[in-house]
């Protein structure tokens, strides 16, 4: 009876331990999911989007695309559509003037209000002149948006702070409250019930957001600048990281023994493998910008050292392990046909040993792609056009990481672009995911290879 | 190192049939042995060169972060930037106090390593030994995937979609989450207490005493936990940018290091040990627990040091989510306050301070560097110490 007992706690113990590991696990898995979820489902919103008429007005005028008769002819229909509005504003602007002083002045104000909101959701009134910035010569580009914008024409936010023991409350005060009684009033119904005709949304799929140049500080167009700096940054670490990589792999491998200059090598490899990237950055700064002057402030070609740096004892570790897994046979063959031992391993082993060490060069590039800290102060700026390759030597360049960070947290205006952000973000993410499923593929290849 | 290849021998091989090879044609001349000797001697020199690039690199690192850094030190002295918490940098006369930042960056580590190791390590313990090999295909590219996210990814999601969402739902997520961790402890630590007493107690009162003990523990319990949740869910949180959000953010991050390192460890006890202990009648939980963990204990140690480097050295999470406010959180363990880490300090405050080289507030900047970088050599050579002893003691025994 006592050891039954006894035995149920232990296997009941046993049971919960192996639960806590797939409870692990499954939160591992979870937590991939939703750190992912968001951005993939959001990130697609940059590319497939409803878009506005005020769009393809901006695409016509900015890049040139699109039929120029057809779009000219929606946006009359659309103006067409948003007359009733601008009729009733000046006719009510014609009342105020009949109106006594204390009661204009009051009006003044809410007008000038609803009138900042209008032009954000539609453009610029008529009559007005052409504003310099684009951002405020269009109305809103994309529906998402627009509804939000609408929201902000039919309400006022305020905030509620008859409970003091909490924080202030958002409430939404409908705007037609201010023009109760007025001329104005119906108004606010047109624009609700109207607003389709007015805007004319069509799902839109925007697959040159990869290839455009932004507009006005990202505010409309796409991210080619950062996604051809990234390229150039990444490859540029590549350049320099894999010669020397696998030159000091085969090294390592094949030539090292035991001793302790050889150890004291491989400690200086995990060393620099631990260094945190934001320390990389500032000897980037340091070194090839300050000491060196390999360009005269932040270039492409400084920051891809910095990369180069930073992903080195990635590819050295995986291009040795690679070398080190061809079999011992493939060399005494070689080496017995008369073979010297650097033909042996130009010809015989490298070949061997070349999918694993592209599995860690792979995987280099997508780390390297997705590193932000080491290029902060090394080649990153913030706005910048895309670089011809003899720029990358002088010349800093904008890239994904940076821009992301950038513009979720130093815009002007965070919440107008989060769209962008999660364009960038996803084909950030997708660029690295892309890379790092290609190593995993050919890691596949390479052990059903090795088992025969 | 090419002459090798076009020896006199081998053109000679090509052109004659090997019979008709006389030994001196054969053998190598002295001189162009000497030759050979020479060249593979320059070769294997050339390539010792190239793989002391990391060495070189790792040296110039210290170096250059040391010069830049010296400066500060000289021109401040030591005690101000370690004791003060007093961060003006830009303020006239400027103070240059960093005690609040090495306490931000440990308490975000501190916090990541609460939440990654335990998981860590299971998740590891479960990968190895409980789960099929089929699943284990499956998990291990989700922890390359996790790895290979960039930090911005990360820090985007902290503080676009995880901040909000702490600061209008925080204090629900973190009673449940305390419920979901606290009842399962419960019921198990009364189980195993009602198993002790059922030891000791024989007879008619076994039952009884078993029911009791249970109660005693289940009772109490969960009334602190109904405490525990009931004071969490009063808590406001003022923003969601805070050292709890990080700390979160930072242990997913950390996570797949851990997992792989441990696993690498647990994989490197040998089967006799494990079956020896199956034999002796345990279970695989006291099996792994009494024998293995004990076994791997260094490999796993190394494993968590790692974690904890990728935790301190994380630059863009804590940047964009931690709310980078250069205090000691009030009282110290509470989370829901923003705080500042090194790495932030260094990535924000080098925009303002690039244009002023030469200043203080600039080589502040690698003052800090310099200590992060000592902070990650030390771990570094711990971890590898640790590793090779148990490398050691496994291949000895």
């Amino acid at each position: 009876m006592e050891s039954k007992t006894q035995l149920g706690t232990r296997k009941l113990l046993d049971r919960s331990f192996t639960g806590l590991g797939v409870g692990s696990i499954v939160l591992m898995v979870a937590a991939l999911i939703i750190v992912l979820g968001p951005i993939f489902v959001r990130g697609w919103g940059s590319f497939l989007f409803r878009a506005t008429v005020e769009h393809r007005q901006m695409m016509l005028e900015n890049f040139g695309r699109g039929d120029a008769e057809v779009i000219l002819a929606e946006a009359a229909a659309a103006e067409q559509a948003r007359q009733p509005v601008y009729v009733m504003i000046a006719r009510f602007e014609e009342e105020l003037d009949e109106m006594g002083s204390p009661e204009r002045r009051e009006y003044r104000g809410y007008l000038g209000e609803l009138k900042d909101r209008l032009r954000e959701l539609l453009g610029p009134l008529p009559g007005e002149p052409r504003p310099v910035l684009p951002r405020s010569q269009y109305g809103q580009t994309r529906w998402d948006r627009a509804v939000v914008k609408l929201r902000d024409v039919l309400y006022v936010e305020e905030y509620d702070y008859s409970d003091p023991t909490r924080m202030g409350q958002r409430i939404l005060v409908p705007r037609v409250k201010d023009f109760e009684g007025t001329s104005l009033e119906p108004l606010f119904a047109y624009i609700e019930q109207n607003l389709t005709e007015m805007l004319r949304p069509r799902v839109t799929f925007y697959w040159r957001f990869l290839f455009d140049t932004s507009v006005d500080a990202h505010f409309f167009g796409g991210i080619w600048p950062e996604v051809l700096g990234t390229l150039y940054l990444t490859v540029g670490a590549m350049l320099f990281a894999v010669p020397l990589g696998i030159v000091a792999a085969i090294y390592l491998a094949e030539y090292a023994g035991e001793g302790r200059i050889i150890s004291g090598l491989r400690s200086f490899i995990s060393t620099l493998a631990g260094v945190p990237s934001i320390v990389f950055g500032l000897f980037g700064l340091a070194f090839f910008i300050n000491a060196i002057h390999i360009s005269r402030s932040k270039s492409v070609l400084a920051g891809s050292l910095t990369l180069a740096v930073l992903v080195l004892p990635t590819v050295i570790r995986a291009s040795e392990e690679a070398v080190r897994a061809v079999p011992q046979t493939y060399k005494e063959a070689a080496l017995s046909v008369g073979a010297s031992k650097w033909r042996t391993i130009t010809t015989v082993i490298l070949p061997a040993a070349l999918p694993g060490i592209l599995t860690g060069i792979v995987i280099s590039m997508g780390r390297a792609a997705g590193e932000t800290a080491p290029i902060i102060f090394t080649a990153a700026v913030s706005v910048g056009r895309p670089l011809k390759l003899w720029q990358t030597l002088t010349q800093g360049t904008p890239a994904l990481p940076w821009n992301i960070y950038n513009l979720a947290t130093e815009h002007e205006a965070v919440d107008e672009i989060r769209h962008v952000q999660y364009g960038m973000v996803l084909t950030l993410v997708l660029l690295v995911l892309l890379l790092n499923i290609a190593a995993i593929l050919l890691r596949a290849r390479i052990t059903r290879k090795l088992r025969g | 190192m090419g002459n090798r290849d076009d020896s006199p021998t081998a053109t000679i091989a090509e052109t004659r049939s090997p019979a008709a090879l006389t030994r001196s044609e054969l053998l190598l001349t002295k001189r162009s042995r000497r030759f050979r000797r020479l060249g593979s001697l320059l070769g294997e020199g050339l390539l010792f060169a190239i793989a002391s690039v990391s060495t070189v690199a790792v040296l110039f690192i210290f170096i250059f972060i040391f010069k830049d850094a010296l400066p500060f030190f000289t021109l401040r002295g030591f005690k101000e930037f370690f004791t003060s918490i007093a961060w003006y940098p830009s303020a006239d006369p400027p103070e240059f106090g960093a005690l609040a930042m090495f306490i931000g960056s440990g308490l975000v580590t501190l916090g990541a390593v609460v939440v990654a190791v335990p998981m860590g390590v299971s998740a590891a313990v479960c990968l190895s030994f409980v789960l099929p090999f089929a699943v284990r295909q499956v998990v291990k590219p989700v922890i390359e995937i996790l790895a290979a996210i960039p930090s911005v990814a990360y820090g985007f999601f902290a503080l676009v979609v995880f901040a909000p969402l702490l600061q209008t739902r925080g204090p629900g997520l973190l009673s449940v989450a305390i419920w979901l961790v606290g009842v399962p402890i419960i019921l198990l630590g009364a189980v195993v207490a009602g198993g002790l007493v059922s030891r000791r107690v024989s007879g008619r009162f076994l039952l009884a005493g078993r029911t009791a003990t249970i109660v005693a523990i289940v009772g109490p319990g969960l009334w602190l936990l109904y405490r525990l949740s009931g004071g969490i869910r009063g808590v406001e949180v003022t923003s969601g940018t805070n050292a709890l959000n990080v700390s979160i953010i930072l242990g997913i991050m950390a996570l797949p290091t851990i997992v792989s390192v441990s696993e690498d460890a647990l994989q490197a006890v040998g089967r006799e040990l494990r079956e020896g202990s199956y034999a002796l009648g345990a279970t695989r939980a006291e099996t792994v627990l009494r024998v293995v963990i004990p076994a791997a204990g260094s490999g796993i140690l190394a494993a968590v040091i790692l974690g904890v480097m990728r935790a301190v050295g994380e630059t863009m999470v804590v940047w964009m989510a931690s709310g980078n406010a250069a205090q000691i959180p009030e009282p110290w363990f509470n989370y829901l306050e923003p705080v500042r880490t090194l790495t932030a300090t260094i990535a924000g405050d080098m925009g303002e301070a690039d244009h002023v080289t030469g200043s203080a507030r600039y080589h502040v900047l690698f003052a800090m560097a310099l200590c992060l970088l000592a902070i990650s050599f030390v771990a570094n050579l711990a971890s590898e110490l640790v590793m090779r002893r148990t490398r050691r003691m496994l291949g000895g025994e």
